[in-house]
């Protein structure tokens, strides 16, 4: 992760925002000095050692820093990670998502989790069963005065409404979350910077097996295997959890069977199938939020979002099956160039995960509909051939136009394909249209057959698969016959084309966009040649591409054709680089994103005298009784303007995401 | 003079040229050059959000739900030092000027409004300057043992006499109280709802066992006495306090109303009684 000066920035408010201005001014000032000791922070902010200690304190418990420890002089250096004090924006994110797919317990679980930083198993246990203890003394009072103080009960009932009822609830539900991955565990190494483990390793590897040092070009190689290994070695430790789980041979799955076969069984037998069923942590584990795995999640969620746009609901939902199939091996959205080199056989291994139809329809759940969004072309009218074609080999991200190299005969090549690919694609959207229509009634072009035709829910299942497969954005391969899975590079690079095309089109209008495209297709173009392929007017055009290269759009390069360098023989070459573009993008969104929490500060500035009055002990809570109506007017807008600034900042979130992080 | 040569020159060579109001520099009789300034403030298409959707509704709250639980913990401090006003102009320039805005008290900083101390900063929470570790444990083998001491609490400034504040035994973690987004059953009542519910126990068990209606009335008003001098704060003072600092500051009552002011003069000792 770059940091660049307004992620710092951003980093640093953030930071501000949930743990307060103590911690914050500590991690903005390692973030811009790099690596310091206790003193060297006491030079840089000028405050005393007590301040800094309970501030570091904070950032380690939170995950935010990294530390080293010198073996000779016992003293620490403390190292800023960005990565986790970025993340903080994504908490309502991450919950709303554990919620969405685990349900309420376990988010208030995760939600826990997120709050105390890395916690050992025996202490979230004994935090939760004093407040399962507190919330069922609070509601035996609450019975045995119901009667008689009624203004008093409610409260106390509902505060016994808990999500998570009993530690073995809990123990279950944290064995779900390592499972899932979205925990795991804090070892030796977890605070040590990756810059650190990386040479570490190095070093010992050249101490144990290259004693005389790397020679060659094949050394090179078994070297780099050599210290890939480690460092995997060292990042499986983080999965011990999960991995203690799958030995033990209580997987959810099994557990799940065990508890349905329980249900038919008496309700004793049933609670000792859940005993049985979790494996007791050791308590004296300490986990944390893992926010790789809970990217991936969200990544899953935000590409059936884009196939629902591309395509349909019911295809997006299928494809919401087929992703969390295949991710279930998948921890991170992004492979290490370090460690993921070679193959490696792991279960974090770059193998590609492949997932078959049968699977698919075990897993979608029997409320979809496969018939939906689906329409019945004639026999005729399906190159069968093409459209059931198998493609074991992922396409070749050289020739995806924009990030090509520059190659013109290679350009030219993949064009060809996209006209094809074009070509079929405006077919099939054409039929996906009939198929909507069809629903609607009204009839379309193609010929439908009647419904009273059945076919397979397999069948329909593999036409939205087709369908998905089909798409101008390749969203998932058929790899082997009858078997899927998904280019995520690929892909996420189609989302970001589309993401950034968006900005393009609200910055400078469509005609701009089209511009942007035809240069991303051609690659180079003269000056004098883009008016006549974008048929459009020259002034136009001229005025237009201005526009777009002071928005960072576009640029030119003069090409001069002899020495003098007048404009007359100059060529002009207009070229657009998209990864620059969302390279600024990026940078322009985190300022953004830091602005929203700036203006918030400038809005509670304001409203100072407010805030200090809703602080207050008798005040907070209660504020709409007992403040001035005028008072509580300001205080509720400023709530409101408040909700609006995060919600926006979060959606400079989603952005980043998308740009950055999938 | 080189204005007059400069100008000399140009002439010279629009003469050449022909054609003088081809050069920009000619006074073209036919431009009509807008002389008027341009408007302070052009009218401008200000982009507008859309609304949030129903899930980020959902997010944000959930945002402020944690942002409200941390600000609620142990490690969160409450204290901000930095005296940015957002009249003056915040650019700095090094870490010594920003190290600056952070932990100014002088005269100047004061807020002569709320230096002196008041009835009401009663109710003002205490704010931590540091967080509060020690109420808490930590998983101490993932800590650099430079902190701790730190953890433990031990930290502090030196005491003479060992009065240190030590918790002894088993530390737990301490769950937040607050489930929901401000709303006054859960930030309020799981606090004072056990004290009042262990007084309410003791009125009943009066209540049962003498029956005499005006024993249990003096009781009750004892009760609540003690309520409000035991308890941290009490609803009817709290409401007491509330109308009078309505009032605190409104000087035409005591100048316009007439009637308040004989009142005081008439009474005399017993008007000054009134405010002790």
């Amino acid at each position: 992760m770059k940091v660049t000066k307004d992620l710092a920035e951003l980093c640093a408010l953030l930071i501000d925002e949930i743990y307060g201005e103590l911690p914050s001014r500590i991690f903005a000032v390692l973030l811009n000095r790099g690596r310091s000791s206790l003193g060297q922070l006491g030079q840089y902010t000028s405050m005393t050692p007590r301040q800094l200690r309970h501030g570091l304190a904070v950032l380690i418990q939170q995950n935010l820093l990294y530390y080293y420890i010198d073996n000779d002089t016992k003293t620490a250096t403390y190292e800023a990670n960005p990565e986790p004090a970025y993340n903080l924006i994504r908490t309502g994110k991450i919950l709303e998502m554990v919620e969405s797919a685990h349900g309420a317990p376990v988010k208030d679980v995760m939600q826990s989790l997120l709050l105390l930083g890395q916690t050992r198993v025996s202490d979230l246990k004994a935090a939760y069963e004093e407040k399962i203890k507190r919330s069922t003394e609070g509601a035996q009072h609450a019975n045995s005065d119901l009667d008689m103080v009624d203004g008093e009960a409610p409260p106390a009932a509902k505060k016994a409404n808990l999500p998570v009822k009993s530690a073995r609830q809990l123990n279950s539900i944290i064995c779900r979350l390592a499972e899932a991955e979205l925990v795991d565990v804090v070892h030796g190494l977890t605070f040590a910077s990756p810059e650190d483990i990386q040479k570490d390793v190095e070093e010992r590897v050249t101490r144990v097996k290259f004693p005389g040092g790397v020679k060659g070009g094949k050394g090179k190689t078994e070297f780099e295997e050599a210290v890939a290994m480690e460092l995997c070695k060292i990042r499986r430790e983080s999965k011990s959890l999960k991995r203690k789980l799958e030995e033990s041979g209580a997987t959810a799955a099994k557990r799940r069977k065990l508890l349905n076969g329980g249900v038919t069984a008496v309700n004793g037998v049933n609670g000792d199938h859940d005993a049985d069923g979790d494996p007791v942590l050791d308590p004296r584990q300490v986990i944390r939020v893992n926010y790789e795995k809970c990217l991936v999640e969200l990544r899953n969620r935000r590409l059936v979002q884009f196939a629902s746009e591309m395509i349909g609901d019911t295809s997006s939902y299928v494809y919401g099956v087929v992703l969390r199939q295949l991710t279930k091996k998948v921890s991170r959205c992004h492979t290490d160039p370090n460690m993921d080199i070679g193959d490696m056989g792991d279960e974090d291994g770059t193998r590609q995960p492949v997932v078959t139809t049968m699977e698919i329809l075990d897993n979608l759940p029997t409320t979809i509909d496969p018939s939906n969004g689906l329409a019945k072309v004639a026999r005729s009218r399906i190159n069968k051939l093409s459209a059931e074609a198998v493609q074991p080999n992922p396409p070749d991200p050289n020739k995806i136009p924009f990030l090509g190299g520059g190659d013109d005969e290679d350009d030219d090549e993949s064009d060809e394909s996209d006209v094809e690919m074009n070509g079929k694609h405006e077919s099939e959207d054409e039929s996906d249209k009939d198929a909507k229509s069809g629903v609607n009634g009204t009839a379309g072009k193609v010929r439908f057959a009647e419904p009273a035709r059945k076919e397979g829910r397999v069948d329909m299942l593999r036409q939205h698969l087709y369908l998905l497969a089909e798409n101008r954005i390749p969203f998932i391969r058929q790899c082997a016959n009858e078997q899927w899975t998904v280019d995520f590079t690929i892909l996420v690079q189609h989302l970001r084309e589309a993401e950034l095309d968006a900005v393009i089109e609200r910055t400078v209008g469509r005609q701009g966009l089209r511009l942007v495209r035809i240069l991303r297709k051609n690659g180079k173009l003269d000056e004098k040649a883009l008016p006549s392929i974008s048929l459009m007017k020259k002034s136009d055009v001229q005025n237009k591409m201005l526009e777009m290269e002071i928005a960072g759009f576009v640029d030119i390069q003069e090409v001069p054709r002899d020495n003098s360098r007048t404009a007359n023989r100059t060529i002009f070459l207009w070229y657009t680089d998209t990864d620059r573009c969302i390279h600024t993008l990026l940078n322009n969104t985190y300022k953004t994103a830091t602005r929203c929490l700036q203006r918030l500060s400038v809005h509670r500035r304001k409203e100072k005298d407010v805030l200090l009055l809703t602080k207050r002990t008798d005040v907070k809570g209660r504020e709409k009784d007992v403040m001035q109506k005028e008072y509580y007017d300001r205080f509720a807008k400023l709530l409101e303007v408040e909700r609006k600034l995060l919600g926006h900042m979060m959606r400079m979130d989603e952005m980043v995401a998308v740009l950055r992080d999938y | 003079m080189s204005r007059g040569g400069r100008g000399g020159g140009g002439g010279g060579r629009g003469g050449r040229g022909g054609g003088g109001s081809d050069n920009p520099w000619a006074n073209d009789p036919n431009l009509q050059v807008d002389g008027r300034p341009s408007e302070l403030f052009p009218p401008y298409n200000v982009p507008v959000a859309a609304p949030l959707t129903k899930k980020e509704e959902k997010q944000v709250s959930y945002f402020l739900l944690f942002r409200e639980q941390v600000h609620d913990g142990p490690l969160y401090t409450q204290t901000r030092t930095s005296n940015v006003d957002s009249s003056e102009p915040t650019r700095v320039y090094g870490q010594e000027q920003i190290n600056k805005r952070y932990g100014v008290k002088n005269k100047a900083t004061v807020d002569p409004f709320l230096a002196m101390p008041t009835y009401s900063q009663r109710f003002i929470k205490q704010e931590r300057a540091l967080p509060d570790l020690a109420s808490r444990p930590f998983a101490k083998e993932f800590f650099p043992p430079e902190l701790h001491a730190t953890l433990e609490g031990e930290d502090g400034p030196a005491v003479v006499g060992g009065k240190r504040r030590k918790l002894n035994g088993k530390k737990t973690l301490a769950l937040s109280n607050i489930t929901t987004l401000r709303t006054a059953a859960d930030i309020f009542l799981p606090e004072m709802a056990q004290q009042d519910q262990a007084k309410a126990m003791q009125l009943l068990d009066k209540l049962g066992d003498e029956d005499n209606p005006d024993d249990l009335l003096l009781d009750d008003d004892d009760d609540w006495v003690r309520t409000n001098e035991d308890g941290e704060e009490a609803a009817d003072e709290e409401d007491e306090f509330d109308d009078e600092s309505d009032n605190d500051y409104n000087a035409e009552q005591y100048f316009e109303d007439g009637a308040a002011d004989e009142d005081y003069d008439d009474g005399g000792d017993g008007g000054g009684e009134e405010y002790f």
